[in-house]
């Protein structure tokens, strides 16, 4: 377990004081929040302002990169050593669409998983002050700042309608 | 169904109340419990010795007859993963439609679909004559420098299902770790412990959400297309052969919707125990089960049709191989068979029209057991029946199983059952958090969004 | 057909390997030694003809039956393997029938004795030495005083001289017994021509074939000799084709071969034959003048009165006279086993009469061969009162089995057990060497010396060609050792061994100016010397005016609802000896298919009216006993009979036939009055016993429902050049063909992928193998199969195996009907060898995942065992389902000591849980590739003979290299008769069928 980040960890139950609190926090410039929800949230990630993910680039080079490998294996092995079977021609496309399609699908979504967990673990949850209750019915805000400034953020959450303040150093 | 839904469907509960409900059948087992898991052990147990003694003495001793090549076992194994189509289909291809009754029970039709995947899985190696060479199949680099035959349909098999399990298991994983978190943050001592390990330090921080939501989104697309192959080439094992009766271009959609259909209907049969047993009957609502039933009427329609057309076409085509094939397949030796699948595939799920049927848990439960029986003598007749009868009269034979082939068969369901029973009190068998997303969050202010 | 060309070619191969034979002999002569090899020892010395790895030939003879066959017999390291006919032979000229190759399994019989062994006092079987054998022998047969009796079924031969030689002088009597003896027709040939001896019957020759229920392509006389010359006059060539009318209460595997088969009333043959004597002596004036005497006699005998006695209008009877007498010449035979009734006699004398004045006697039928047989059935009886009268105390029964083969109403067993001192030198324990005292197992023809005279002027040698298997000792040694030991009478008969006895006796035949070394030595290589006859001309004797025709008598009451009943010899297990080899039980038989058990044979109507399916156990009762047997539904009977073949039931004759089936015999009249045994002259009950046994047979469907697997043309259409696929619709499209716009398309489309699979080794030039089967010369005879289970290590699987239809028959003979369904309709058979095609678009090979299943560059269709994981998906995708699976590791159970000797070096024996299939004998194409590159020329055509064409009788099958114009294979292939199974398929097989050829129905 990594050194505590130091920080103010607050507690909603109300989706709506928890999203006033986001934006009143980004209006006062704080960066690096931490929201946690039970659920994925429109909601939230609109106050949070969030672009989608980049994790469709690995399903799309996962999913070439299959197809190629596909078409790729079955034609080599093919005319590797080449043995006539049916009268058909040693090296034929059509049967071989079939393994280059599975295999597009195969790499693509392990790719996919892939890019997922790479990305989070660019982003490490470590040391962040965390409630079991926001796997629950609770959603949580974490803001990362020092005790100079800790106190104001623990007002501004409390008039946001924080049922709870934790003051994490 | 997505305007139907909202009326039907307002969520009755608060996310509290679902976390514990769901996690609640995390809990310690009853005797019930324990004696269904025993049997299933039981039954696997049998074909695992069944399994030994083919290894030892040969395919001999199952009840195949010359011509007939293939029979039980390429049957079960068709039937398994058929089965599993219809998880994909729920979990993957009705989140694209973003269908709302499929939040409940895709959990548990994700974990039939991986279990029945795995079952199927097993087949190609129990049937074939030297089953310890099955490995074979894989292009490896080998001392013979020879690769395998990808013309073959085998080999579009053994890749088109090895895909499969590898993206439903997945699928099912990555939906799986918010739930396991939840579950963690309501555990103590060491089963905390293992669900801590399992929910891969998830904590549901928004970026956590922000790649998940669209990994999974990926994952449901790629899903997608990817049912609809495996079956298709699956039916290709046949379709892609000249015996009449199987060389039919209808195949890939016609097993497809048969693998839906069969898949349904195994779906009915676990959930409408299950949400007894676990006590979930106010999550598992007539409302779902009247959509499963929907669904299986959908697709026992096209069922339906696609038998009235192999009729058609062979008496069309005027091709005498065809035509005896077909009229033997329902008149021949093997009728019974026949009118077996007729009957409870196409006419069965046509009792679905009525919504009292479709609401009445215990109808759905004794028309689902007819969907499986009716299911495995489809395949049953196709593989056996046009085995038995293809161009050269004089090869004609009939075969009858014997005790190995229903070892096996018997040892399939064990072996599937273990797995899902063991999953059943594991894991949440309903999505939390999907669940979750549907229910509104308290506010503070009314209206608002 | 084959013969010329591929003769020369096997003997130029063979001749050196034949050369080492004495070599070979000596070696196999000097060790009876029975301590079985437990270490192998390089050869020091290596023996000049044993060269691991190369097959050495050795030219014998047959003894499976009297016809006498030459054998060629390939050893390999030291061991027979196979039996192929000797091509120089006069008789089968290079071929060979099944029960003749199952000899092999005769000399590898687990069942054998394994030594010498004496009836000690407590009954059982004590194992002796040799020398105590022939002392206790000689000392009984020195006390006999003459009252000694042996019984033998040798041919006759040097072994049977010096055997009648032996028993004379010790002033016994030698009884020569045959089972199937044809005493009828000697007693027909005295009567009617004043000769006591068979005839040669030359059919090559006869335009038109008409059978009294004469089975001459199954066990009368010569059957291989009688098939090829049947294919030679019934085989379609250059527009021209014999006609074979067959008339008998049974259809018979020879009636099927027939272009007309009527069911007569049995036992009213004889006047049928009188009657067209009759219409042509009344009609024709070619009859020679001395038959001018028998007008009187015929006169009675007129079609209408035949018509009468057999069922049959006489219209049809005139026809048929008619067209016999107007082909020269003709050829009618008489005098089959089952055929043979209390009027058998009568039957043999009244054909004899018919050939004589058709012109036949002289022409088709030939005395002075003067055909092997033995002293008959009354002889035997004879023997028999005097056993009974206690009048013999030792008894030598050498190579018979009366206890079997005789009824058991004859109450011979009883009569046998009072001679006091009974030997046998049976190979086996055989029903008659349970009964005896002493056991003396004799050596396996292959085992030792001995020659045979199946007919006068050919006389055939027998050789060592490999070390006895077990202790055994040939028994003319043992003679010579017991003369050795008595001296007195015996003083005279004296020799080192029988070896030396034997070129003893050959010294006579030594012609002038060549020394006896290189004569043998010519002898040995060549299997014999083989000169003709000079042909006896006869003329009617005064018993000619005797010919006449009663009703036969049966024995039984005849009542209401009672059969005649009819035991048949098999082509397979002929009177009972074949039952312990293992192939020729699994083989199906050619009628009816079945394997491995007996069945009862009855009318489909009779099965309607009795209420019987297939398989029902029926129980059929005769004033001299009843039998069991599942019943099977045969439309070749007359209605009033039910038919059981014989051959098994034995109660002995080792693991194989013990207690297999039942005997046929048991229903027979023992004491039958006349100097033979009715085989066809009993009435039985056929009751319903409710029980039921699947019968354990190959056949599938019987009707090819018009799909063109095996075509015919009437001979109309064969002269005209019509092609099968368009006089009879094949394949699926009703009555359409593809347009040529379509047909061009797919041999474009063909072409092409030819051109894209031309890569490694497919860029070459090689040969494309290829087969012809000629169906109009095919009989379904299945010596083929036999030849293919002996070159290919195919197991037999046994009935269990064969009821889930898992028999292993690379090439199996399929058997189909046509017409016969509604009443009248002549029935017609047609037979279709089916091996694997080797298809040029063979739909097995794609849907392999592993290439077990492959094309090879010169258009094989390869199956590697090795490979292969067992998917089967080969299989359902074959549309001949030609290919094989080894379910249960058959080879374990069928091959097992000492039978695992005959199998085939060059050929894998195949794992449990592989495909396996035909190869075109694979092995033999390459063997002739190296011998052709050893000796530094290019293949001929001939060079590469497949087992099945190699053995095949009629010479149906012809194998070669299609790319070679100048083949016969491809000029037969491009015969207008050529077609392919199911041709729409577009598989391109390498297999052409020539489509049989139908004599227009008449009449």
């Amino acid at each position: 377990m990594a050194k505590p980040v130091a920080g103010v960890l607050g507690s909603f139950v109300h989706i709506d004081a928890a999203t006033e609190a986001i934006r009143a926090l980004r209006a006062e410039g704080r960066t690096g929040l931490t929201v946690y929800t039970a659920a994925a949230n429109h909601e939230v990630e609109e106050a949070l302002g969030i672009t989608s993910s980049p994790v469709r680039l690995f399903t799309l080079i996962g999913g070439l990169t299959g197809c190629a490998a596909g078409f790729g294996m079955t034609l080599w092995m093919s005319v590797d050593w080449p043995l006539l079977v049916g009268g058909k021609p040693i090296a034929s496309v059509p049967p071989y669409v079939v393994l280059a399609f599975e295999l597009t699908i195969l790499i693509g979504a392990l790719s996919t998983v892939a890019g997922t967990l790479i990305l989070s673990l660019l982003k490490p949850t470590t040391g962040l002050a965390y409630d079991p209750s926001f796997s629950d019915d609770r959603i949580g805000i974490f803001v990362p700042v020092g005790p100079e400034q800790a106190g104001s953020v623990e007002r501004l959450l409390k008039t946001a309608g924080a049922v709870e303040v934790r003051r994490e150093d | 169904m997505a305007t139907l839904a909202h009326d039907a469907h307002t969520p009755t509960q608060t996310h509290a109340e679902v976390t514990r409900d769901v996690v609640n059948t995390l809990g310690t087992a009853g005797r019930g419990y324990f004696m269904l898991l025993g049997l299933a052990v039981a039954m696997f147990l049998v074909g695992a010795v069944t399994f030994v003694a083919l290894l030892k003495y040969g395919l001999g001793l199952a009840g195949y007859t010359p011509p007939v090549m293939w029979s039980v076992y390429i049957t079960t194994f068709v039937f398994w993963i058929g089965i599993g189509h219809a998880g994909t289909l729920i979990s993957a291809i009705l989140f694209l439609f973003r269908s709302p009754w499929r939040t409940v029970v895709y959990r548990a039709t994700e974990a039939m679909t991986v279990f029945a995947v795995m079952t199927a899985a097993l087949f190609p190696i129990i049937h074939i004559g030297r089953q310890w060479f099955f490995y074979w199949l894989l292009p490896y680099p080998n001392s013979r420098y020879l690769w395998p035959n990808f013309k073959s349909p085998l080999i579009w098999d053994v890749f088109a299902i090895t895909t499969y399990f590898t993206v439903s298991s997945t699928f099912l994983v990555v939906g799986l770790v918010p739930d396991v978190a939840a579950a963690r943050d309501k555990m103590f001592g060491w089963r905390k412990k293992i669900y801590e390990i399992a929910s891969l330090g998830w904590k549901g921080t928004h970026e956590q959400w922000r790649h998940y939501t669209r990994a999974y989104l990926y994952l449901a697309a790629l899903a997608t297309p990817l049912v609809l192959s495996v079956h298709s080439v699956v039916s290709w094992d046949f379709a892609m052969s000249l015996v009449p009766g199987w060389h039919g271009t209808i195949f890939a959609p016609y097993f497809v919707a048969g693998a839906i259909y069969s898949g349904v209907g195994m779906v009915l049969t676990i959930l409408i125990p299950l949400r007894k047993a676990l006590k979930l009957e106010h999550m598992f609502t007539e409302y779902h089960f009247d959509n499963l039933a929907k669904l299986t009427l959908f697709t026992g329609s096209i069922l339906f049709y696609a038998y009235a057309m192999e009729y058609f076409v062979a008496w069309y085509s005027a091709n005498k191989f065809e035509q005896t094939s077909f009229w033997l397949r329902a008149f021949g030796p093997m009728w019974w068979a026949g009118w077996t699948m007729i009957i409870c595939n196409a006419f069965v799920s046509q009792l679905f029209w009525f919504k009292k049927i479709r609401t009445n848990l215990t109808a759905l439960f004794v028309i689902s057991i007819f969907i499986n029986i009716g299911m495995w003598f489809e395949r049953y007749v196709i593989i056996v029946s046009s085995l038995s009868n293809d161009f050269e009269p004089w090869a004609w034979g009939q075969m009858n199983p014997t005790w190995a082939d229903w070892g096996i068969l018997m040892g399939s369901f064990g072996w599937f059952g273990m797995w899902f029973l063991l999953f059943a009190r594991t894991f949440p068998v309903v999505a939390i958090q999907e669940i979750k997303e549907t229910i509104p969050w308290p506010r503070l202010r009314k209206g608002g969004h | 057909m084959t013969d010329e060309s591929t003769s020369e070619q096997i003997d130029r191969r063979k001749f050196l390997k034949v050369l080492g034979v004495t070599g070979g002999g000596a070696l196999a002569l000097s060790g009876c030694s029975t301590d079985r090899v437990t270490k192998l020892i390089p050869y020091l010395v290596q023996s000049e003809d044993q060269v691991p790895g190369v097959a050495t030939y050795y030219a014998s003879t047959c003894t499976e039956c009297h016809a006498g066959c030459g054998l060629h017999v390939k050893t390999r390291e030291a061991r027979a393997i196979k039996l192929e006919g000797n091509p120089e032979h006069p008789v089968n000229a290079g071929k060979l029938c099944a029960r003749g190759q199952a000899g092999l399994q005769g000399l590898y019989n687990p069942g054998r004795l394994k030594g010498p062994k004496a009836r000690a006092a407590d009954g059982s079987f004590q194992e002796i030495t040799w020398d105590e054998a022939i002392n206790r022998l000689a000392d009984k047969v020195g006390a006999a005083r003459g009252k000694i009796a042996v019984i033998t079924g040798a041919a006759p031969g040097t072994f049977s001289d010096l055997l009648s030689a032996w028993t004379t002088a010790l002033g016994g009597q030698v009884v020569r017994y045959h089972a199937f003896d044809h005493e009828p027709m000697r007693a027909a040939n005295r009567q009617v021509f004043g000769i006591d001896e068979l005839p040669a019957y030359d059919f090559a020759k006869a335009r038109y074939i008409v059978s009294f229920g004469a089975d001459f392509l199954e066990t009368w006389l010569a059957p291989v000799e009688h098939q090829r010359g049947f294919a030679e006059s019934h085989g379609y060539q250059d527009g021209q084709m014999g006609k074979h009318v067959a008339f008998g209460p049974r259809m018979s595997l020879t009636g099927m071969n027939a272009d007309e088969w009527h069911a007569i009333r049995p036992g009213s043959d004889a006047v049928l034959a009188l009657a067209m004597a009759n219409l042509i002596m009344s009609e024709r004036t070619g009859a020679p003048a001395d038959a001018n005497g028998l007008r009187g006699v015929l006169a009675p005998h007129t079609p209408e009165a035949a018509a009468q006695e057999t069922g049959l209008p006489a219209e049809a009877i005139k026809r048929i006279a008619r067209e016999f007498a107007s082909a020269k010449p003709s050829l009618a035979v008489a005098g089959g086993v089952g055929n043979q009734h209390r009027g058998a006699t009568e039957l043999c004398a009244a054909v004899n009469i018919l050939n004589y004045v058709a012109g036949n006697v002289g022409q088709t039928v030939n005395f002075g061969a003067a055909l092997a047989a033995g002293d008959g059935y009354g002889s035997m009886n004879d023997l028999a009162k005097r056993l009974d009268a206690g009048e013999v105390t030792v008894v030598l029964v050498h190579e018979a089995n009366p206890i079997y083969s005789l009824p058991k109403s004859s109450k011979f067993s009883g009569k046998f057990a009072k001679a006091t001192f009974k030997v046998s030198t049976s190979l086996f324990l055989d029903e008659t060497a349970r009964e005896c005292d002493l056991l003396l197992p004799g050596h396996h023809a292959l085992e030792r010396w001995d020659d045979a005279r199946p007919r006068r002027g050919v006389t055939g040698l027998m050789q060592p060609v490999m070390q006895p298997v077990f202790n055994t000792m040939a028994t003319g040694d043992v003679l010579l050792k017991v003369a050795q030991r008595l001296g007195g009478p015996l003083a005279s008969i004296s020799a080192p061994s029988f070896e030396a006895y034997l070129k003893t006796a050959w010294q006579t035949q030594v012609p002038r100016g060549s020394d006896f070394d290189t004569f043998w030595r010519g002898a040995l290589q060549r299997g014999g010397v083989y000169g003709s006859a000079p042909a006896t001309p006869v003329r009617l004797a005064p018993g000619a005016q005797q010919v006449g025709y009663h009703k036969p008598a049966f024995d039984g009451t005849e009542t209401a609802g009672d059969f005649i009943f009819s035991a048949y010899p098999t082509s397979m297990l002929h009177d009972g000896r074949g039952a312990n080899r293992p192939w020729l039980l699994e083989m199906s038989d050619p009628v009816t298919k079945i394997t491995w058990h007996s069945w009862v044979e009855i009318h489909p109507d009779v099965a309607r009216d009795l209420d019987v399916q297939e398989g029902e156990i029926l129980r059929l009762t005769s004033p001299f006993g009843s039998i069991e047997a599942p019943a099977y539904v045969y439309p070749g009977l007359h209605p009033g009979l039910v038919a059981v073949p014989l051959g098994l039931g034995h109660t002995e004759f080792g693991e194989y036939a013990k207690g297999r089936g039942v005997n046929a015999l048991d229903l027979l009249n023992g004491e039958a009055p006349g100097g033979f045994l009715p085989y066809l002259a009993t009435r039985v009950s056929v009751a319903k016993t409710g029980k039921y046994q699947r019968v354990a047979k190959t056949e599938g469907n019987v009707r090819q429902l018009g799909r063109g697997i095996a075509d015919a043309l009437t001979l109309e259409q064969a002269r005209s050049g019509v092609a099968p696929a368009l006089a009879e619709k094949a394949g699926g499209h009703e009555g359409e063909e593809n347009p040529p716009r379509e047909v061009a398309a797919l041999k474009g489309w063909r072409e092409e992928q030819q051109e894209e699979a031309r890569l490694g080794a497919y860029a070459q030039d090689f040969p494309k193998w290829a087969m012809v089967v000629d169906l109009a010369r095919c009989t379904g005879c299945s010596a083929c199969v036999t030849a293919c289970y002996a070159e290919n290590n195919i197991p037999t699987v046994g009935p269990e195996q064969i009821l889930r239809g898992r028999e292993m028959t690379w090439i199996r003979i399929e058997r189909y009907y046509e017409g016969g369904e509604s009443p009248g309709e002549p029935l017609e058979t047609r037979f279709v060898p089916v091996m694997c095609q080797h298809c040029g678009n063979a739909p097995c090979e794609p849907v392999c995942p592993v290439y077990a299943a492959y094309h090879t560059a010169d258009g094989l269709n390869g199956q590697v065992y090795n490979r292969c994981v067992g998917t089967r998906y080969c299989s359902n995708n074959c549309p001949y389902k030609v290919r094989y699976f080894n379910w249960l590791a058959y080879g374990q159970q069928a091959f097992r000591e000492p039978l695992n000797l005959q199998l085939n070096p060059d050929v894998t024996v195949r794992a449990r849980g592989v495909m396996e299939k035909c190869t075109f004998c694979v092995q033999r194409i390459r063997g002739a590739q190296n011998q052709a590159r050893m000796e530094d020329r290019t293949l001929a055509d001939g060079d590469v003979v497949t087992a099945c064409a190699q053995a095949c009788p009629s010479s149906a099958i012809v194998f070669g290299n299609i790319k070679d114009p100048g083949s016969r294979v491809a000029r037969l292939a491009s015969d207008q008769r050529g077609y392919h199974l199911l041709e729409d398929l577009n598989v391109r097989p390498s297999v052409t069928y020539l489509a049989k050829v139908l004599h227009e129905a008449e009449g």
